[in-house]
Parts: structure tokens; C-alpha cells; sequence
């Protein structure tokens, strides 16, 4: 009946980066959730590290911001901050980069075109931290990691691996039905590499310790990393860039153009979100494919 | 308990039917009620609320609702009953004054029983005196769920009367658990007992007591009230009886039963409850708050002095520089109290925070001191930075600025309602983990598992 508000999960970027599986919502205003590798169930997460970059590739009127956070054990999260967060947008515009962040948002998922899922977070806050603070949150992700390897290791040995089951094992609710959820879609866990981001985590907040957790530096390179550049999913946004062009001819009645409000009401319904018709009617101008004849109005050249 | 696809919808028609005095036909109920639930997915509740309210309206207005109500054992309630009569036997029964949207109220709340299981019931105006033990009928009920578990309802149309046909032979103790028969009193730790215990067995120390009296149907009557704590956890109690219970004494309790309020478990030592005093020796959790996370709290729904370490991820709107009546200390806007109109507010300072710790996130309220010792703002300050802006809500951003993303440690009872778990906070620390102890906890701990 009720609907408490979701946790914000703790995760580092590779744990985060390597989620493939989504549980999208099945009514309207329900969350959606990804599904880590290691069974965290995500719809928020806290994050903190360092703002790398940050460019803005909508207008100065509205503004749509990307940027990068680097979480300090060699992960990246990739930000995108729209119209919709304005909180976050004013902090953007203000952030220098680098500078140390700590956002809370909600985790969107890209679709590329070879199948691949591209994460990105949409922060809700993101505020500059000093080191301590960064410190206090490595600490808490390392430890929640670490819980979700001994509840992955307790699932792995049990027979009946379903939600009930693994709670019979004694896993919290939430995480029988992640770790249930991820042992099916992705099989058991690289769990050295998990290891590693504990054991990147532990040597800063432990310098004078000489922290060796024996796994080897060199074990897999940083996270592939996501590129939100357009190209990335080339294939998709020509897909859609047809189809917001075909939109645009269809509700150009008068000759002066399309309304927005309108465009943006046709483009949900081709599933294409505010956020993304931003940045396809974004890339459609750059590219002098569509003008603006006013502000309310876009128009085919 | 959900709208699926395929579930049959005849009993909630009937119900309906029952409900709209048989003035709309079965057919029409069934088109309406899968509109509700099949095409916009309202759910039961709320499908059956729009379409009582909806043909309500059209009815020629006034006639009382006739004893077309369906009967119902109460473990075959659903807890989306918009009309229902049950007959159920009162095993507790008190009366309280509540203030229900500023009015001050007299309700009538208890447990019924009958020979399926039990259920509270809540008669939401003085209907007068009920007795412990007396079979009634709850007649034109409805009933509402609220933690899983099913509420008996009496409202306006409603009528609770005495019922000296049905007998019912409760037995004192059965055997399966929760749902046949009263459940029976099995030993608990006091760190387990959610508001859905029913009855139990506790051992634990009696770390504070205090008598009051209280007025029962015009009588002066004493009860005791206090802590009972394990190592598990601590817990409120009352004590209707006089078991001479003295503070640091170690007991074993049977046969106590658990009412909640707002989440908040309370233990009750009532008629059937036996008190022994043990030599066992128990080592109560400290007079300090228990640690917990959010999500053992949401497991039980609320608990006593609990303390709770997270991030602030969210300052809410209320918080900084509030205004507040004079006459009865609740906030106001523009100057206008919702019971006591115009009036010329006092300033204060308070925080509405969103403190989140990786298991869930609970709503925390801090009070002036609290929020002067972690922002560093005074109020004099306060008021003279909004006099300076020319705007209250600076004094909101400017903590928010200082806080968001810091951890905090929060002290104080949690309750839960609508709105999920909320804190008044007693105390309130920034900052207090000890980053380098900790980090040196966890190496140790992976290193050893490896």
C-alpha cells in the first residue's frame, strides 16, 4: 500500500557499469529497476567520487548536462542531467571540474544497437563533498559490496535458489530477490573483481596499511567504459532522428512549424521521452536538418 | 491481493450489489468493475470505492442501508470489504481519545476473535460501553489492511451490537501459530517482536516502571507502565494488573499479547498473563539506544529509542526558518493557524530530512537545538540572514548546503504510517563514524574469509 521511497543503494561504478538485466516498470509511475551482477535490486543509488568533466550539450536556456565521476577504485559513472532535475542542473552549471561530488539519483538505462546496456545515473542532488565525506562513502560501498559477495557465496551453495529459498538461507528480502534475480541472468559472479574494488577502497582509506587482498592489479582493465556521445548508439538516435523528423512534417498543419508541447506529447508516444526528444531535436539542429522559426516552434528546413 | 487478470470477480459484485441496496444491476457492476481493474489497474480498494461513491450519488438519498451486508468469518475477510458484518467475540476492548484532522475524539479500539482467527477493530465514535468477553455483532463494517493484517472497521453506518446467541470457544491456546484460533504464546526475543506478534512469552529486565491512572468506563483504575529489555532489544509494556513489578527485577513473562501503535510494538500483561520472577541472568540491552538498520526497522514498523546511522540525501521543504502558533506550537503559513486563524507566529528552526543508510531511508525530524548544533546556525542568525535576503527559504538552502550527503546518527522512537517510517529525533550527531576503525574492521574481516 504504501510506497516507501527507494534506497539509494551503495555501488561502485564497475558493479554498477556491469548491470545488464532491467526489471522495467510495468505501470505507469512505478519504478524500474536494474540488476547488478552481484543481486543489488537498483532503482537510486548514492554515489560520490570526483566530477572529471562536464560539458553541456543542450542550449543555455536548457541546459542538458553529461558528465563523468571517477569513484577512486578506477570506476567511471556517467551523469546526465536534464531539464527535469533542476536542482542538479543549478549545481552543474556552478561545479568546477575536477571537484569532489556526491549525487543521489536514479539509474537510466541505454539500449545500444549490438544489445548492450549502457548505464547512466540522473542525480536528483549532487552536491560538492570534501575528502572526508568521500572517504565515509567509500567505507560504505565497500562494506555493502562486500555484503553482497557473502550473500552471492551463501546463494551459490544453496539448492533451491529462488527468493523464498534464499531467504530460508537467510538473506534479507531484498536481496534473495537480486541475488535470485542475478544468479539466473548472469551466473556466478567475477567476484575477484568486485575483490578489487574493496581492495582499491580499503588502500585509500587505509594508506599506512599496505592493504593486499592478493588480488593482482592488473587483473581486468578499468571497466570498459561508456561513451554518451552520440555515436555510441548511432544506429538508435538515426532511428528515432527519422522519426521525430517524420513527427515534425506531420504536425507542421500550418506551415509554421511544430509546437513542442505537441511534438513532445507525439514523441512519447513513439516512446520517445522528453529527455531523449531533447537531445535528438539537439542533434537535428546542429546538424541543420530543423530550425527554430520561434521558441515554441520547430520547423523542417 | 492484487487485480489479476483472471481472478473472479463474483464476491466483490455480490458485495457491491449488497452494498448499493441491489439499485444497480449485477451486469452493470461487473462492466464497471472491470473497467476499474482490468483496463486502469485501480486495484480492489479503490475500484470498489469509486464505483460505491459513483452509483451512491445517484440513489434517491437517505434510505439506511438494510442487513444486506454479507456475513463473514473473520478469517475470510480481505481487508478490502467496503460493507461487511461480522460476529466476533471482544477479547480486549479500551476506549481513547484521539484528535483525529484537530478534533478531539473518543474511539472505541480492541481485538475481536471468533473461532477462524482474530483481528483489531477500531469504532470510530462512542457507540458506548462494550465488554471484554461479549460476542457482538459488528454489523455494516468495513475493513481496511494495514501491515498485512486485516482491520475491522465501524464507522457512521455502522452498528456494533450484543450477540447472545453465538457462542464462541476460544481456546486459550491452539496449536498452529497465526492463523487458527488465537495464536499461542510461544517465547520471543524481545528484538523480534513485530506489531503482528500476537500473543507471547518474553524473559527480560524491567529497566523502568511508573504507575498511572487511568479512567475505564468512569472508573478510576491503576496500571503500571515502563521497559522490559533482553539482549535482543526493549520494549514499552502495560501492566493492567498489579503484578508488584519492581524495577532491575528479571521475569518471565507468559501470555502477554502485543498492541501497536504506529508501528511502535507495546507489550500488554493483561488477565491471562503470568509474570515469574527468574534468577536467570539477562543482560538487557544498555539504557542507550539500540542500533538498527532502516530495514529491520521496516520489518517490525517502528520501535523504541532505536538509533540509526545514515546520509542525509534529501532536506525537505519545512525545514529552516518555520513559523509556528503561539498557541498550539504547529507550523503555519502566512501567518494563519488552521485552528487558531490570524495569528503572530513564533519563529523556530527545524529540519525535515530524508537520512538514507543502504538498506532504506526513513524521514527524521529535528528539533531547534539539535538543528543549531549540526548546522552551526543559531535562530538570531537565522532570522537575521532571511531579514538580510529578504527571504525564509535562504536559511533552508544554506543548511542544506552544509548537510546533504554528510552521515548522521539519529536517536529516538520510530513510527511508521502512510507515509513510511518517520523520527523524532532526541538527539542528533554529524559525522560520528569512525572511518579508519571501521575500514580497518572490514579489512580484517575479508582477509580472514579469504
Amino acid at each position: 500500500m504504501t510506497n516507501p521511497r527507494e534506497t539509494a543503494w551503495r555501488v561502485f561504478a564497475t558493479e554498477l557499469n556491469s548491470a545488464a538485466y532491467e526489471i522495467k516498470a510495468e505501470e505507469e509511475k512505478k519504478p524500474s529497476y536494474v540488476v547488478s551482477r552481484l543481486g543489488a535490486y537498483i532503482n537510486r543509488v548514492l554515489l560520490a567520487g570526483v566530477l572529471t568533466e562536464k560539458e553541456n550539450v543542450g542550449s543555455d536556456d536548457e541546459p542538458m548536462w553529461r558528465g563523468r565521476v571517477l569513484d577512486s577504485t578506477a570506476g567511471t559513472f556517467f551523469i546526465n542531467v536534464g531539464k527535469f532535475q533542476p536542482e542538479a542542473s543549478a549545481a552543474m552549471s556552478t561545479l568546477e571540474v575536477p571537484c569532489r561530488v556526491a549525487i543521489v539519483g536514479k539509474v537510466r538505462t541505454y539500449n545500444a544497437d549490438d544489445g548492450k546496456v549502457w548505464i547512466s545515473v540522473r542525480p536528483e542532488r549532487i552536491v560538492q563533498i570534501d575528502e572526508n565525506t568521500q572517504n565515509e562513502w567509500l567505507l560504505d560501498t565497500a562494506k555493502s559490496t562486500w555484503k553482497r559477495l557473502i550473500d552471492m557465496k551463501k546463494a551459490i551453495n544453496q539448492a533451491d535458489r529462488s527468493p523464498e529459498g534464499l531467504m530460508a538461507a537467510g538473506l534479507g528480502e531484498i536481496s534473495a530477490k537480486g541475488v535470485s534475480i542475478a544468479i539466473e541472468q548472469y551466473g556466478m559472479p567475477e567476484s575477484a573483481l568486485y575483490l578489487k574494488t574493496i581492495q582499491s577502497a580499503l588502500r585509500i582509506l587505509l594508506p599506512e596499511k599496505n592493504v593486499d587482498l592478493g588480488i593482482p592489479g592488473d587483473l581486468a582493465d578499468a571497466p570498459e567504459e561508456i561513451d554518451l556521445e552520440p555515436e555510441a548508439s548511432e544506429g538508435d538516435s538515426e532511428d528515432k532522428e527519422n522519426i521525430v523528423l517524420q513527427l515534425l512534417k506531420e504536425l507542421d498543419t500550418e506551415g509554421k512549424g511544430a509546437a513542442r508541447d505537441e511534438l513532445e506529447d507525439a514523441a512519447a508516444e513513439k516512446g520517445i521521452s522528453p529527455m531523449e526528444l531533447e537531445e535528438i531535436t539537439g542533434a537535428l539542429l546542429d546538424k541543420g536538418q530543423i530550425y527554430e522559426p520561434n521558441l515554441r516552434y520547430l520547423r523542417l528546413i | 491481493m492484487d487485480t489479476s487478470d483472471n481472478m473472479d470477480l463474483t464476491p466483490i459484485i455480490q458485495e457491491l450489489y449488497a452494498a448499493l441496496d441491489g439499485k444497480v444491476t449485477e451486469e452493470i457492476l461487473r462492466k464497471e468493475l472491470e473497467k476499474y481493474l482490468v483496463t486502469y489497474k485501480t486495484g480492489v480498494t479503490i475500484a470498489k470505492d469509486s464505483i460505491i461513491r459513483k452509483y451512491r450519488n445517484n440513489r434517491q438519498s437517505g434510505t439506511a442501508l438494510n442487513n444486506t451486508a454479507v456475513t463473514k468469518k473473520i478469517a475470510e475477510l480481505e481487508g478490502t470489504e467496503m460493507i461487511v458484518t461480522v460476529v466476533a467475540k471482544m477479547i480486549f476492548v479500551e476506549k481513547k481519545d484521539v484528535v483525529i484532522k484537530n478534533v478531539p475524539k473518543t474511539i472505541i479500539s480492541g481485538i475481536a476473535a471468533d473461532d477462524t482467527g482474530t483481528a483489531p477493530f477500531t469504532i470510530w465514535s462512542d457507540m458506548g460501553d462494550f465488554q471484554k468477553g461479549q460476542v457482538y455483532t459488528f454489523k455494516n463494517a468495513y475493513t481496511r489492511t494495514y501491515k498485512d493484517q486485516v482491520q475491522i472497521n465501524v464507522g457512521i453506518r455502522g452498528k456494533v451490537e450484543p450477540n447472545d446467541e453465538v457462542h464462541f470457544d476460544l481456546p486459550n491456546s491452539s496449536a498452529n501459530g497465526t492463523s487458527g484460533g488465537i495464536s499461542s504464546a510461544t517465547d520471543m526475543a524481545i528484538g523480534d517482536i513485530t506489531e503482528q506478534t500476537k500473543n507471547l512469552n518474553v524473559k527480560g529486565v524491567v529497566s523502568e516502571i511508573q504507575s498511572r491512572t487511568i479512567n475505564v468506563k468512569g472508573e478510576e483504575k491503576t496500571v503500571w507502565g515502563g521497559i522490559i529489555a533482553d539482549q535482543s532489544g526493549k520494549v514499552q509494556f502495560t501492566s493492567w494488573n498489579d503484578f508488584g513489578l519492581k524495577e532491575g527485577e528479571t521475569l518471565y513473562v507468559k501470555n502477554a499479547y502485543i498492541r501497536a501503535w504506529r508501528g511502535i510494538p507495546q507489550l500488554n500483561m493483561g488477565d491471562r498473563t503470568t509474570v515469574e520472577r527468574i534468577e536467570e541472568s539477562i543482560t538487557a540491552v544498555g539504557s542507550g539506544p539500540t542500533k538498527k538498520t532502516v530495514e529491520d526497522v521496516m520489518k517490525v514498523g517502528g520501535g523504541l529509542d532505536l538509533s540509526i546511522t545514515g546520509t542525509i540525501v534529501d532536506i525537505r521543504t519545512g525545514s529552516g526558518l518555520i513559523k509556528r502558533c503561539p498557541n498550539c506550537n504547529r507550523s503555519v503559513l502566512n501567518n494563519t493557524c488552521a485552528q487558531h486563524g490570524e495569528v503572530e507566529p513564533v519563529l523556530d528552526l527545524r529540519l525535515k530530512l530524508t537520512v538514507d543508510d543502504g538498506t532504506g531511508a526513513i524521514s527524521v525530524i529535528i528539533n531547534r537545538a539539535d538543528t543549531e548544533k549540526i548546522t552551526g546556525m543559531t535562530l538570531d542568525q537565522a532570522i537575521n540572514l532571511s531579514k538580510e535576503k529578504g527571504d525564509m527559504n535562504i536559511v533552508a538552502n544554506k543548511m542544506g548546503s552544509t548537510l546533504l550527503m554528510k552521515k548522521i546518527t539519529v536517536t529516538g522512537n520510530i513510527m511508521s504510517d502512510d507515509f513510511g517510517p518517520q523520527m523524532n529525533a532526541r538527539t542528533a550527531e554529524i559525522g560520528s563514524t569512525d572511518v579508519i576503525a571501521e575500514a580497518e574492521e572490514l579489512y580484517k574481516e575479508v582477509e580472514g574469509s579469504l
